[in-house]
């Protein structure tokens, strides 16, 4: 888990019952993002299926399981996580991602337009192909999104790093996480800025992500401008030390 | 659901194969320009269910779209908009439901010497008044009646850029722009009556143009297209024959029009003055005003209550008494209600499966039963809001 982050603040810590309260030694400093669960506290369990299980097919660790679950605490699950079967957590963060001043339900609304967008362009595509190619033209906006963006992550990232009182672009392996949010992101300000002011969102974005699934387009570019960066800085590679 | 327009372009592409022309397609294509809904799920009825004799089975419409032509004018926009379900699923099908079902056995058994019976639909919002009208408006072109359809009322009373006094009666105010529009909507609908019908009086538009009698109707349609100023009385002048003329019995008049609230409601039409415009100023309102009252006979009035588009009336209204107001309510009695409801489980299990057939559900999940319950839940059966989950699903 990350380190909680801290804050200057002028009243007390509120402490509670499980809150780690390490803060204790700084006076003045209220905890801002991270969590505030502490080990002990376990994720909600929101999947349907795993409730409807009749006692008696259980098997013994299930069973612990359960058992254990009535005794532990648990934390709350957050209002973004249902147990719809519609459901998808890459489709979610990227909506928090489109999200702008905390207005959710105008993201969600977007992330619904774009996903009709991609879906009519390819019904449109599929009825205008001849009966060989129609096989080839992919319609669900879920896999072209998944597909898309899992074409945009980079392999490969570059760090500064401080050497000499000079900042070297060393290229360095990038996280799973981080290559998806580095996919994401390029995508939104991609969309963002390189957009006409009367073309909306959805439109753009439905365009972007077609592109992206069939590897071309200003994305997949960035994402090859960032590998050859990184081939062109290989003498650094050195500097790193992790 | 259809918005209006999409309405008014299903209407004219359903009867497009009965006049047979290229530019009909590309001027019901303009209507589609303010459409933003997929024709909501159609489906042709399960075999267990017992098919009226007249009514026909939703038309599979394979109207080819491709090969418009540009509309020279620059009002008309020919291009069909990204939602229209002919692109996506290269036919528009609507489903067939109880109220559509009633109000064509209705049709069926109208005795013509009467005045004519006006037919109310209301009902919650999304729950399929304007494809019942829809329907029944494609079911009386199959009968070769002549359709008068105003695709939303609500247009003709809200952002009106250019207001103009009347030429014909000082007190009222003419609206070039939605005149035009219907105009060319109401030509290319009833092309074959255009020339069959004559007019019965002289009309005098201005120093150099004037209709004689016995002239057929097409050329004050066309009078009121080129001239755009004098576009609301050329409507005002076709309303009234048609009305006339409806009684000899030459054909049968179907007075469609959807959003028939707005006629008594309010507007937020401004004159130069600031002051506000009530909706009888308006020369189109007062014509078709008249056209709906029941003192003609030799047709039928179908009506939609709305309130989408309506000004200044709350969310959750949706009775006739709520959105008529005292005004309009005593204007439409007595009339015959007709309550359009949200889907029955069968009409649910049906639309899905319509969705299911055109692949247009591609979630995996959507295809299970989990799913199809869950979709229930979040629609509770709305079809206007079933198909605003489909779309994304």
């Amino acid at each position: 888990m990350a380190a909680p982050a801290v804050k200057a603040a002028r009243g007390w810590p509120v402490l509670a019952l499980g809150v780690r309260n390490r803060l204790l030694r700084f006076p003045g400093l209220t905890q801002v993002r991270g969590s505030r669960y502490g080990p002990e506290y376990k994720d909600p369990q929101v999947d349907k299926e795993y409730y409807r299980k009749p006692l008696a097919e259980l098997t013994e660790e299930e069973k612990y399981e359960w058992e254990l679950r009535k005794t532990q605490h648990i934390k709350a699950a957050p209002a973004s996580k249902t147990s719809s079967v519609f459901e998808d957590p890459v489709i979610s963060k990227f909506t928090n991602m489109i999200m702008k001043g905390g207005n959710k339900v105008l993201a969600r609304s977007l992330m619904a337009q774009t996903l009709e967008a991609v879906k009519r362009k390819q019904f449109e595509k599929y009825h205008a192909a001849s009966a060989e190619e129609r096989a080839s033209i992919e319609r669900n906006p879920y896999t072209i999104f998944h597909q898309a963006l899992k074409n945009c992550e980079p392999v490969i990232g570059l760090v500064p790093i401080l050497r000499g009182g000079h900042f070297y672009q060393v290229p360095v392996p990038l996280a799973d996480r981080r290559r998806r949010f580095l996919a994401m992101k390029w995508m939104i300000t991609e969309c963002r800025e390189k957009k006409h002011r009367r073309v909306l969102m959805p439109e753009k974005l439905s365009h972007e992500l077609l592109e992206a699934f069939h590897n071309q387009g200003p994305v997949i570019k960035k994402k090859h401008d960032m590998h050859k960066m990184a081939e062109a800085n290989r003498a650094l590679a050195h500097y790193r030390w992790w | 659901m259809l918005t209006e327009w999409q309405l008014s372009v299903l209407v004219l592409l359903y009867i497009s194969p009965i006049c047979n022309e290229d530019e009909n397609l590309s001027i019901a294509a303009a209507m589609l320009t303010r459409t933003s809904r997929l024709v909501s799920g159609a489906r042709r009825l399960d075999p267990g269910r017992l098919l009226h004799a007249g009514s026909q089975a939703p038309q599979s419409l394979a109207a080819p779209l491709d090969n418009q032509a540009p509309d020279d004018s620059p009002r008309a926009v020919s291009r069909t908009s990204e939602k229209d379900p002919v692109k996506t699923f290269s036919e528009a099908c609507l489903m067939v439901r109880k109220p559509a079902l009633e109000l064509l056995h209705y049709l069926k058994n109208t005795n013509f010497a009467h005045p004519a019976v006006r037919y109310v639909l209301y009902g919650e919002k999304g729950t399929g008044k304007t494809l019942s009208l829809c329907h029944v408006i494609h079911f009386c072109a199959k009968q070769d009646w002549l359709i008068l359809h105003v695709p939303d009322a609500h247009l003709w009373v809200k952002s009106c850029r250019s207001l103009l006094p009347s030429t014909y009666n000082k007190q009222r105010l003419d609206q070039p722009a939605e005149a035009s529009i219907w105009l060319k909507n109401f030509k290319t609908t009833n092309e074959r009556f255009l020339s069959q019908i004559k007019v019965q009086e002289k009309y005098v538009w201005n120093k150099r143009e004037s209709t004689e009698k016995g002239s057929p109707l097409g050329e004050v349609v066309e009078q009121g297209i080129m001239r755009v100023k004098n576009a609301t009385d050329a409507v005002g002048v076709v309303l009234r024959e048609l009305k006339g003329q409806s009684s000899l019995g030459g054909f049968r008049l179907l007075v469609a029009v959807d959003g028939v609230n707005a006629l008594w409601g309010k507007t937020t039409l401004k004159r130069e003055d600031k002051s506000l415009v009530a909706p009888e100023e308006l020369a189109l309102v007062h014509n078709l005003r008249k056209m709906v009252k029941n003192d003609w006979h030799g047709g039928t009035i179908v009506l939609t209550l709305s309130q989408t588009g309506s000004l200044f009336k709350p969310r959750k209204a949706y009775l006739p008494q709520e959105l008529l107001g005292k005004e309009g309510f005593d204007a439409l009695d007595p009339f015959i209600p007709i309550l359009v409801s949200n889907y029955s489980p069968k009409e649910f299990e049906s639309c899905i499966q319509y969705y299911l057939e055109n692949s247009w559900l591609q979630h995996e999940k959507a295809h299970t039963e989990e799913g199809k319950k869950e979709l229930l839940f979040l629609s509770n059966a709305n079809p206007g809001q079933l198909e605003r989950l489909c779309a994304h699903l």
